[in-house]
């Protein structure tokens, strides 16, 4: 039902986004996951009519949407990354505001906010002001104030940015309830991969402003099926080492932490031998090994040499 | 439209300390500079010339001649002592022919007593000049009977055909500061767009149906309001409780008012558009709106300024046109076709800051 054609954006010459295609399928839930500066938040205002794209294009149901922002705006429901709430008022009162701006009134809106509140489990603290929340609930209220009109699609940009793992999960399970009874559209935007994971059924994973990879998570683990992750864990731990490392034959990608190596080989290249053999050499002992089967974390990283969260 | 004057009062109702405080600061400051109308500020003189006590005599019943000061002999250690400590702004030491101001700061009621000593002593300056030309006679009460029965006599008369009131600095000091406070009010309130904007709740509005300018309107209007609110509690209190002179035509006077808040609504969007953040909002007016009451004259005798290039600038703001207007409507009993060009004049400001502003604004969200 939507679409981004090459869609790109530069700030003052910069490129952020450079022709990203994605397309969202009706009631389907879908990752966006990218380290930190990748663009996310940028491709996403751009979807939400926010700001303009510099060139390429958005369809919703193949009409453009940079034209005719009215009907996008209307079915879609948005929770920023920040916390677009007014601290000084009550939920309750924040949550009217945001409803009365989408026209709504009397009955209806008393409605609506009650269901949002329930929805996102802050009914009882309603009448309390929003600086006295923790910061899980103020996540949750921001998620409530986008629920309001009953959006078909639901773009959430990194809703659970720092906060504790207990209203994490309720944010995912809220999230997944959306998808999975009431049929809402989901774009979920994040930089944890577990979460990405846990929730959507295909995803898009972006680096420097592009989609490196797209699909399924099955689809973008076959990308590593071809190769082994070996985790290493030496006594001692010397440049030269992972230097020879990442010469042998079949070693695509080293790296190194504290005392442990994350080695991403081709499938049956031997390695465990040939470090055997290295280490003896250099008078290193290996205290622990063992071959993992390889997560998306270590397709990000196969993608990029770096890992996502830092 | 409705729902941001909704959410902006509610935000206010939470704590309304604020703007009580703010509205008590001007009547406090009021009360403070400018006195009460019926006690004139004392005023120290003293004279440390070898005939002081005549001299001090002379003056003293020179100088009281109208009761906007009352001027009191003092001994000079305890009248320095007075200024030096605080308990007095002003105290005026006299010579046979010349006086000299002994003050340690620029308060407002420095230059205003300074502005009535110094006409006095001119007055007595000419008739001694005159006196010792023709160098007979009693001069002084020649000249005085001759004023009071002139041959051409320049009677100002109001509408009402009653004799002009006599202009009151008080009441000038009572707008100035009201309007100072006002245009803390309403920048503070102005400043809410921008806050809005970086927490992100600007963008919720945006993406939902109501209109831009249904937006903007309801910034503007509630700044008025809550503005306005200010004024008129502090005009009726001072008109009706401190019997301060406001005139009889409170609703032209409230009409200017009202213009004049619109038009520095629009000059403090207009610096919204200037800044990415409420903080550099913070850093920049308030240390900007102090300066326009100080350029416009408002502290000061109409007239004092004459600085072409202050002139000019203080034009560019809304304060001056609005004392000048009320001013004229209070002590010169003007009607709205006398005020119209300072309406017009702020009005224009307004316009034309309101857009360049809203311009601003929209642009740096691109
Ligand atoms: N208005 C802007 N002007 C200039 N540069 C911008 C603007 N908005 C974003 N950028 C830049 O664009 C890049 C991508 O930013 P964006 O916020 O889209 O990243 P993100 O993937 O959402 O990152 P995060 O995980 O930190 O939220 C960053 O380098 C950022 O500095
Ligand atoms: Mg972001």
């Amino acid at each position: 039902m939507l679409e981004t054609i090459n869609l790109s954006k530069s700030f003052k010459g910069k490129k952020v986004v450079q022709d990203v295609n994605l397309y969202l399928n009706n009631g389907e839930s879908v990752g966006l996951l990218g380290p930190n500066g990748a663009g996310k938040s940028t491709t996403i205002s751009m979807i939400s009519t926010l700001i303009k794209p510099t060139s390429g294009e958005i369809k919703l149901n193949g009409v453009n949407t940079i034209d005719k922002p009215g009907e996008i705006r209307r079915i879609s429901g948005v929770v920023p990354q920040e916390l677009a709430l007014y601290q000084e008022l009550s939920a309750y009162e924040n949550l009217k505001f945001f409803g009365a701006i989408y026209k709504m009134t009397g009955k209806e809106l008393e409605k609506g906010i009650q269901q949002a509140l329930e929805f996102v489990g802050l009914e009882a603290r309603q009448k309390d002001l929003v600086k006295t929340y923790s910061g899980g609930m103020k996540r949750r209220l921001n998620i409530a104030a986008a629920l309001l009109h009953q959006p078909k699609i639901l773009i959430l940009d990194e809703p659970t940015v720092g906060i504790d793992p207990q209203s994490r999960n309720h944010i995912l399970e809220t999230v997944r309830m959306l998808n999975q009874k009431d049929g809402t559209t989901i774009l979920y935007t994040s930089h944890y991969m577990e979460e990405v994971e846990q929730l959507c059924d295909r995803l898009y994973i972006m680096d420097h402003g592009k989609i490196i990879a797209a699909g399924t998570k099955a689809e973008l683990l076959s990308i590593l099926s071809t190769e082994d992750t070996i985790k290493v864990e030496l006594n001692k731990l010397d440049e030269t080492f992972v230097e020879q490392v990442k010469t042998i034959e079949g070693v695509r990608k080293v790296e190194a932490s504290h005392l442990q190596l994350k080695i991403i080989a081709t499938k049956g290249s031997n390695l465990i031998s040939k470090l055997v053999h290295l280490a003896e050499q250099h008078h290193l002992q290996l205290i622990n090994f063992h071959t993992e089967t390889p997560s998306l974390e270590d397709v990000f990283l196969q993608l990029t040499g770096r890992t996502l969260r830092n | 439209m409705n729902s941001v004057l909704w959410v902006q009062f509610c935000k206010d109702k939470r704590s309304p300390l604020f703007i009580l405080l703010f509205i008590a600061g001007s009547i406090l400051a009021t009360l403070l500079f400018a006195g009460g109308v019926y006690s004139p500020t004392t005023v120290a003189i003293f004279s440390e010339e070898e005939n002081a006590s005549e001299i001090e005599k002379k003056w003293e019943s020179l100088l009281n001649v109208d009761n906007s000061f009352k001027f009191e002999i003092v001994d000079p250690e305890k009248a320095r002592e007075n200024v030096k400590d605080g308990n007095m702004d002003v105290a005026v030491m006299l010579m046979e022919t010349d006086y000299r101001l002994v003050a340690t700061s620029e308060l407002p009621s420095v230059s205003y007593v300074q502005q009535h000593v110094e006409k006095v002593f001119q007055r007595e300056a000419q008739i001694s000049a005159i006196a010792e030309t023709r160098g007979e006679g009693d001069v002084r009460s020649e000249i005085e009977s001759y004023l009071a029965d002139a041959p051409f006599q320049l009677e100002t008369q109001g509408l009402d055909s009653e004799q002009v009131p006599k202009y009151n600095m008080s009441t000038q000091l009572l707008f100035a500061f009201t309007f100072l406070i006002s245009m803390f009010i309403l920048g503070l309130k102005v400043n809410n767009v921008t806050n809005d904007k970086v927490s992100g709740i600007w963008d919720r509005m945006i993406l939902s149906p109501m209109k831009k300018t249904s937006m903007y309107c309801g910034y503007v209007l509630y700044s008025f309001l809550i503005t306005m609110f200010q004024i008129i509690v502090v005009l009726l209190l001072f008109k009706y409780v401190m019997n301060y002179e406001v005139g009889d035509n409170l609703w032209l006077v409230m009409m200017i008012a009202a213009f004049f808040t619109f038009s520095m609504i629009s000059i403090a969007m207009l610096i919204t558009g200037f800044v990415r953040t409420p903080e550099q909002f913070y850093a920049i007016y308030p240390s900007l709106i102090p300066l326009i009451p100080l350029i416009s004259g408002a502290y000061m005798m109409p007239g004092t300024i004459t600085n072409p290039v202050l002139l000019f600038v203080a034009d560019l703001f809304p304060l001056a046109h609005a004392m000048e207007a009320i001013m004229s409507v209070i002590f010169y009993d003007a009607g709205l076709q006398d005020v119209m060009m300072s309406l017009l004049f702020m009005l224009l400001i307004g316009v034309v800051a309101m857009g360049v502003g809203i311009n601003l604004i929209e642009r740096r969200s691109k």
